[in-house]
């Protein structure tokens, strides 16, 4: 059987309502967060876990890692229930909630780790080397001494990344662990994970917004909405299905004179700049490059998939998310 | 070390950080000491009570310096329960009870140790008639000081059904409001439990509150005899085990219950 076993999961949240006018009770509205959810995860995979906002990502999060129990459905991770054998399955995880804190406010990160290492009982030797590798990894040597107040959000993000993998756990849950953090962060984050997963195995489950995360780092992606997995399978794929649109930016000397374009290219001028926009099927670029040719000295000339935002974007619409 | 150790000590380690608290907190226990002291030195001028005045000041003072035991609660608990941050610890290989417990206990315990010192020495040096008295006799104070160490206990397990109740609620506030309330009340605060009409002292002296600072601070002035010290501990211990077990139960069954809200 697969490392993470999902079958059929379910899970509703009664929400109660405003008391109406005249009434003496309040309503309760039935919100269903997860709907027949089932996939399966491998060791050692890195798993994108994307949609909307709502859509009952991070409660599947909460119920791998036992802190929520559904109403249906059967889950195993590594052959134990989460919410039944909590202790035994928390041993093995490590979890990444981004808005979330779990080190002390006031006192010196280092300490933070101390208290963890009592909690999760690590061997003094196995703590000192793995907090070594770790405080390289993400750059923290510096900052061990340092109050949590006192450090900016992504230091602070690193940190609690390294006190969620101190105990060097196989299975590991990032809940949008990118949030706020600027581009050098990011991409060190990235490799670290990537690092992380090819040195230690782990299997790694990530639930995020920022696109270029999942693209950097997970070939596997499942995509949720409105409760129900909608996909389930190469990042690539995925893209492919939603990259329907080409966007050629050209650059000449001086203004171009706008030729006659065929009709499924749009174009639009500014200065020296030509935005063409044209759909992936029709770009015939032997009959396109000519024509630009005609219009002026090119100086530079790019053609690019659309953003990969706007294809989740154009995703998440024709799926009516 | 174990975790619950571990927690004990940080949070201990935390509670010294806040030097300014501990003097503000000094001076504000000290006033209001000597307001309720020269306050009930016009209650004993207009009628005298039953009771010898130099216990009602000795009981005031122990009480201002033991305050923090009292009424102080981890803030930082407290956020962690109302915004979710729980949600790590519920995801550690750990009793959630044990290891609030021994946040709170650590915080109690040094919170009260540091104002204690300075607050007694304080109370030694006033004049006759308004500070402290010393234990009516050595074992007095051996057994006053198990007794603290009882209602540190036992004052714990309160704040942790508290902090159960708070996950119910998602608010302190209004939980805290009450409990303190009852507690600066019946814990003997605000008017000597000794000074309340006889006819109540039965009932006031067998809840959970009498049995915090009430209890030691008896058997310190002597108003307990010493024969009835070990029956007194037995009170306490018998709480302290039922506050715990209730604790411990709410904890389960919020654990069982519990929704971790938003994102």
């Amino acid at each position: 059987m697969s490392y993470i076993h999902v079958e059929g999961l379910c899970k509703h949240f009664d929400i109660r309502l405003k008391r109406e006018k005249g009434s003496l009770i309040r309503g309760k509205k039935r919100v269903q967060a997860l709907q027949d959810v089932s996939f399966d995860v491998e060791q050692g995979e890195l798993v994108g876990y994307i949609g909307p906002n709502g859509a009952g990502k991070s409660t599947t999060v909460k119920i791998l890692s036992g802190i929520l129990t559904p109403d249906e459905g059967t889950v195993t991770v590594g052959g134990r229930v989460p919410w039944k054998e909590r202790k035994a399955h928390v041993r093995r995880i490590g979890v990444v909630f981004g808005q979330r804190m779990q080190l002390w406010w006031d006192v010196p990160i280092a300490d933070s780790f101390e208290l963890l290492k009592e909690i999760w009982h690590i061997p003094d030797n196995a703590y000192h080397k793995r907090l070594a590798e770790l405080a390289e990894a993400l750059r923290l040597e510096d900052l061990l001494r340092t109050p949590l107040r006192q450090l900016s959000l992504g230091q602070r993000m690193r940190a609690e990344l390294c006190g969620s993998l101190l105990h060097s756990p196989e299975l590991l849950f990032l809940d949008e662990p990118t949030i706020g953090l600027d581009a050098v962060t990011k991409l060190a984050l990235r490799d670290f994970l990537l690092w992380e997963n090819r040195e230690h195995h782990t299997t790694i489950l990530l639930t995020t917004h920022d696109m270029e995360d999942i693209a950097a780092l997970c070939s596997r992606v499942m995509v949720l909405g409105r409760g129900q997995k909608l996909y389930d399978g190469q990042l690539s794929e995925l893209l492919s299905r939603y990259d329907t649109q080409r966007i050629l930016t050209v650059r000449y000397d001086r203004m171009p004179v706008l030729p006659e374009l065929p009709a499924p290219v749009s174009a639009v001028a500014e200065n020296e700049t030509l935005r063409l926009t044209c759909r992936t099927a029709d770009l015939d670029m032997d009959t396109l490059l000519p024509l630009l040719q005609q219009a002026g000295t090119i100086r530079e000339l790019i053609v690019q998939p659309q953003n990969i935002d706007h294809l989740i974007a154009a995703m998440y619409q024709e799926m009516g998310l | 070390m174990n975790a619950y150790y571990a927690v004990f000590r940080l949070r201990r380690r935390l509670e010294t950080q806040y030097r300014g608290a501990v003097i503000g907190g000094l001076i504000c226990q000290v006033f209001f000491g000597l307001i309720l002291i020269a306050l009930y030195r016009a209650l004993y001028a207009g009628k005298p009570q039953m009771l010898p005045f130099s216990h009602v000041a000795t009981y005031v003072w122990l009480q201002q310096a033991f305050f923090r035991m009292l009424l102080a609660s981890d803030a930082e608990l407290m956020d962690k329960v109302r915004t979710g941050g729980i949600a790590y610890d519920l995801c550690r290989p750990m009793n959630l009870y044990g290891f609030y417990y021994a946040r709170i206990l650590a915080q109690k315990l040094t919170g009260c140790l540091l104002r204690a010192a300075p607050m007694l020495l304080f109370a030694a040096l006033l004049p006759e008639g308004w500070g402290i008295s010393l234990p009516v006799s050595l074992p007095a104070l051996l057994w006053a000081l198990a007794a603290w160490v009882l209602g540190l206990f036992c004052v714990s397990a309160l704040e942790n059904i508290t902090m159960a109740f708070t996950m119910r609620t998602l608010d302190p506030r209004g939980m805290q409001a009450m409990m303190n309330l009852l507690m600066m009340i019946l814990a003997g605060n605000v008017l000597p439990l000794t000074l309340f009409p006889d006819s109540w002292q039965p009932v006031l002296t067998a809840l959970p509150h009498a049995q915090l600072l009430d209890a030691p601070i008896r058997i310190y002035t002597g108003e307990y005899a010493l024969s009835q010290a070990g029956l007194i501990l037995l009170r306490q211990a018998g709480w302290t085990a039922a506050l715990i077990c209730t604790g411990m139960l709410f904890w389960r069954r919020n654990q069982r219950r519990l929704v971790i809200q938003g994102g």
